[in-house]
């Protein structure tokens, strides 16, 4: 990508996330047909992410309906300098999903041995809606969880795509609570390099 | 956790982010950071971090239809609970004021809620209808009911729709008018937001039709329209006679294996009926569409004569 190209993507991701906000204050007005644009735009990432965690396509479809719902009710309630709509939004599918999940681990119908890892999402299949910015952030991410020292990578595929407590992981490691906090720390330390080098170079 | 310490809030900000933490430590932690010049920015930065490992998984199209099921339900919340905070007086959303309202004496809507069936007058079930073994049902067997249905003839297409379209165009071009009040354009919003939906779940590529009519393949008639992408069920019926008294009609859908209720209705005044559910079905499953004259509340399985039926 030349010095060009690579501006005019990065100004259009700029513009994109401007949009979501301009979005989010059209939805605290009760534009409904901003929670549209909304979805159009997020649907699909949000899905994928719950999805990954559900392994279900009826409750990931739920959890999307249920994300944008609170998104639509809770719109005043966004906080830009917390970060990126999509942040927001992912966040609460993440805490729905997990909220589910863990109901689930506790009747039993997801053991913790059925384990969602960072393995499957390795090497991905190349989507084509997906920016080339956003691919390369995605490619830096990935090069870095790679670089992860095993047991902090472990920690992470526990608490991000299972769900476990810090004392769950302790348990299910045999590690003291103590050290999963650190590895935990150090691992999101590490993954957010490559966001905050992103960042400079946007701002 | 009240009071605690900026090294205590920092050492679980990780831990936060990534939600393996208690509710009340995540609740601490946050009102620390909320005033907190260093842990604020770093508790963000790691959301934000823990959000692109969302982003890292492999996207997944959902299926096209359902997607746009879901998308046409919030938006009708959305402008239903738009309007219901910009009434006059302020009350509870009037979820009746569905499809249902748009003939005579439908079946009542409940948006957004699924597997729910609902009736008239009673609720017939609560969560799924009522499945009867066919061994229990008193009538005639399956293949009698198959044959029933198969031998109905197929009725005009698209009439009912091209006059749901048609009324909302017609107010949506009211809606512009300069002489409309602003109280006529919100009860007119309403109205076309029903119908919105209405047309949403009547077409698409995943709408099923089931041709309804009576043995002799003239009047009563209607269909049955499935989406099933959203698994709305709308039913339009016209020219049916009102049941005999003490008695209504009750909608079946017929399966390989049951009979499953979904709900009993009244038709108004000029005969018409329509009825509006939300059922999950597997696609292949439904055989015909049955409406038999049954005591006031309904039954658990079919014991009346069936007036109309539809072979799907």
């Amino acid at each position: 990508m030349n010095p060009s190209e690579q501006a005019q993507s990065y100004s259009s991701e700029n513009v994109s996330n401007a949009d979501d906000v301009a979005l989010i204050r059209r939805m605290v007005e009760a534009d409904e047909t901003a929670l549209g644009a909304l979805y159009d735009r997020w649907a699909r990432s949000l899905y994928s992410l719950v999805l990954h965690l559900l392994r279900d396509p009826d409750e990931a479809e739920d959890v999307v309906e249920e994300t944008f719902w609170q998104a639509w009710r809770k719109a005043n309630s966004y906080e830009p300098a917390r970060g990126a709509v999509s942040t927001w939004l992912l966040t609460i599918g993440r805490r729905k999903a997990l909220d589910r999940l863990r109901a689930k681990k506790r009747h039993k119908e997801d053991p913790i041995g059925n384990d969602r890892t960072f393995a499957d999402i390795a090497s991905p299949s190349p989507d084509p809606s997906e920016n080339v910015e956003g691919s390369e952030l995605r490619e830096h991410v990935r090069a870095a969880l790679r670089e992860l020292p095993a047991e902090q990578r472990e920690v992470l595929e526990l608490g991000y795509f299972n769900g476990l407590s810090q004392t769950e992981i302790a348990d299910a490691t045999g590690q003291p609570l103590g050290t999963v906090k650190t590895r935990m720390r150090l691992a999101m330390q590490k993954l957010r390099e490559p966001l905050s080098m992103h960042r400079e170079v946007t701002e | 956790m009240n009071g605690i310490s900026h090294e205590e809030a920092y050492s679980e900000l990780a831990g936060v982010a990534l939600d393996c933490v208690s509710v009340e430590v995540a609740s601490a932690v946050r009102a620390h950071a909320a005033l907190c010049p260093e842990c604020g920015p770093e508790l963000a930065a790691m959301e934000a971090t823990a959000a692109t490992l969302g982003e890292l998984v492999p996207s997944v199209q959902m299926n096209r239809g359902r997607g746009a099921g879901i998308r046409s339900r919030l938006l009708v919340r959305a402008r239903s609970e738009r309007e219901t905070r910009s009434a006059p007086v302020p009350g509870p959303p009037d979820i009746s004021r569905g499809v249902a309202s748009l003939t005579g004496q439908g079946q009542r809507v409940t948006p957004g809620a699924q597997r729910v069936v609902t009736g008239e007058t009673k609720r017939v079930t609560a969560g799924k209808p009522t499945r009867v073994p066919l061994d229990v049902a008193p009538i005639s067997s399956t293949s009698n009911w198959f044959a029933i249905a198969a031998a109905l003839a197929v009725i005009a297409t698209g009439v009912q729709l091209f006059r749901v379209t048609s009324e909302r165009n017609r107010m949506r071009a009211q809606i512009s008018a300069p002489d409309t009040t602003a109280h006529q354009k919100d009860s007119l919003a309403r109205v076309l937001s029903q119908r919105d939906s209405m047309i949403t779940a009547m077409t698409g590529p995943d709408v099923k039709v089931v041709a309804l009519g009576n043995q002799g393949g003239r009047q009563p008639l209607g269909r049955m329209l499935w989406n099933q992408s959203s698994n709305d069920w709308i039913m339009v019926l016209y020219n049916l006679r009102p049941p005999k008294p003490g008695m209504t009609y009750q909608v079946w859908l017929v399966t390989d294996s049951e009979k499953i209720s979904a709900g009993t209705f009244k038709p108004d005044a000029q005969g018409k009926t329509m009825m509006h559910a939300r059922y999950t079905m597997a696609r292949n499953a439904l055989r015909a569409v049955a409406i038999t004259e049954e005591p006031e509340g309904g039954m658990p399985a079919p014991t009346g004569p069936m007036v109309v039926a539809g072979a799907a």
